[in-house]
C-alpha cells in the first residue's frame, strides 16, 4: 500500500527557459524561488516514485493518431523533445512497473488510456521538475492528458480519472511513498491574438473555488468558463486529476501571479495530503 | 473569442498541421526547408495560399488556416521568427475589446 506523500499543481510555460528576461529579474527570481520551494516541499516527502499529470503538446502525438489519455510505461525517458527549447539534455528515470499496473488498472476500472514504451518528455513535464530541482533519478510515470487539440476529455471525467489514480496508487505495494505533481495553466493563450493578455479574473476565481473545497462548483467553473481564460488553460485538466486524485484534501496556493510577458498565469499549490 | 478556432480540425488544417509538425520533428527537414523552401514545401499537398503564409513567416495568415496553436507556436521559435514580431501579427487579428467574453 503507498502512501501519497503529496500533490502539487504548478504552470509551465517554454517562456521561463527560452525567454526568462522577458520580466524583471526580481519577479523571475520570485517565481523560480516559487518553484524551488514546491520541489524542496515535495522531496521532503521523500518519495520513491512521481507521477506527472501533464500534457504532450503536439510533439510525440500528432492528429495522425492522438490519444486522449496516455500512460508512460517505459523504462527512462529522454527530455526535451523541442530542438528549439533551452534546456540541457536530461534523462529521467521510468517506473516501467508502475506505469504497467497503471494502465492496467485503469483499463480494470472502465478507463481507456493508451501507453507509450518510447515517449520524450516535453517542457510540459520537463520545466517544472527542471526550476523544482528534482532528481532525474526519482523515478517517474508520466499521466499525459490531451489540452492541446479539440476535441478533449471533458473536466469531469479527467477529475474521475484522476480519483482513479488516487485509488489506484494507494492499493499498490511496490512502491512505499508517491508524490504527484500535475502541471499545466492557469489563464494562458498560446498564438492566439490574446497572447500575453492573462486572464487574471478566471485565475483568482478558479483558485477561490479550489481552496473553497467545493469539488463540483471548481469543476463546473472550469468546464463553462476555461474558454475565456485561453487555450493554454485547458491545460487545468491536470488540475482536476490532481483534485480527484486528493480525495476531498484542502487545496492551498502557494504562489499565484499574472505574468504577461511570459503569457501566463503563473500558478503553485498543493493538496495536504500527509 | 474563444480558445480554438475549430474544435475539429478541417482538412486544410490538417494539412498545414502536418508540415508544421514534420518540418520540427522529422530527421533533416528543417535543414531542407532553410535550404530551399519552395522545394520542401512542394512535398505536401498544400494550397497555394497556405505554402506562401509558411515561407513569408506570415503568422497571422498561418494562425487564420485554423492550424494547432502549439504548432503554429513551436514553428514561430523554431524558426527564429523574432518573438515582438509574431506576437505584434497575432495581436493585430484581436477585432474587439471583450477579448476574454469567449
Amino acid at each position: 500500500m503507498a502512501e501519497i506523500t503529496g500533490i502539487y499543481t504548478a504552470s509551465h510555460t517554454p517562456v521561463m527557459l527560452n525567454f526568462p528576461d522577458r520580466i524583471p529579474a526580481t519577479l523571475k527570481d520570485e517565481i523560480f524561488g516559487a518553484y524551488k520551494a514546491m520541489g524542496d516541499d515535495f522531496m521532503a516527502g521523500k518519495p520513491d516514485a512521481l507521477v506527472v499529470l501533464s500534457n504532450d503538446h503536439l510533439h510525440n502525438f500528432f492528429l495522425d493518431n492522438f490519444p486522449a489519455y496516455c500512460i508512460g510505461c517505459a523504462e527512462s525517458y529522454e527530455s526535451p523533445i523541442e530542438h528549439w527549447l533551452h534546456a540541457k539534455r536530461r534523462t529521467f528515470a521510468g517506473d516501467q512497473a508502475f506505469g504497467s499496473y497503471l494502465l492496467q488498472s485503469a483499463l480494470e476500472a472502465d478507463f481507456d488510456p493508451s501507453f507509450s514504451m518510447e515517449m520524450v518528455l516535453d517542457h510540459g513535464s520537463l520545466t517544472p521538475l527542471e526550476l523544482a530541482g528534482v532528481d532525474p533519478d526519482l523515478p517517474i510515470v508520466p499521466v499525459l492528458i490531451n489540452c492541446v487539440q479539440p476535441p478533449m476529455p471533458t473536466m469531469r471525467r479527467s477529475y474521475n480519472l484522476g480519483r482513479f489514480l488516487g485509488h489506484a496508487i494507494a492499493e499498490y505495494d511496490a512502491v512505499d511513498r508517491v508524490a504527484i505533481l500535475a502541471t499545466g495553466g492557469i489563464s494562458h493563450d498560446i498564438a492566439t491574438p490574446r497572447m500575453g493578455m492573462v486572464n487574471e479574473e478566471f485565475d483568482e476565481t478558479f483558485l477561490g473555488h479550489m481552496e473553497s473545497g467545493d469539488i463540483d462548483a471548481t469543476i463546473q467553473y472550469a468546464t463553462d468558463f476555461v474558454h475565456t481564460a485561453g487555450n493554454g488553460c485547458e491545460e487545468i485538466r491536470m488540475w482536476m486529476a490532481a483534485m480527484g486524485a486528493a480525495k476531498g484534501a484542502a487545496f492551498e496556493r502557494t504562489y499565484y501571479k499574472a505574468v504577461n510577458d511570459w503569457y501566463t498565469g503563473i500558478g503553485i499549490g498543493r493538496f495536504k495530503v500527509s | 473569442m474563444a480558445n480554438w478556432q475549430e474544435m475539429m480540425p478541417s482538412t486544410r488544417a490538417y494539412l498545414m498541421n502536418k508540415v508544421l509538425y514534420e518540418l520540427h520533428h522529422k530527421p533533416d527537414h528543417l535543414e531542407a526547408y532553410n535550404q530551399d523552401a519552395d522545394a520542401y514545401l512542394t512535398r505536401f499537398d498544400l494550397p497555394q495560399d497556405l505554402a506562401t503564409s509558411i515561407k513569408s513567416n506570415d503568422v497571422a495568415g498561418m494562425y487564420l488556416s485554423g492550424v494547432n496553436p502549439y504548432l503554429l507556436r513551436a514553428h514561430c521559435i523554431g524558426v527564429k521568427i523574432p518573438e515582438d514580431e509574431s506576437l505584434a501579427a497575432l495581436r493585430s487579428l484581436l477585432d474587439h475589446e471583450d477579448y476574454n467574453d469567449g
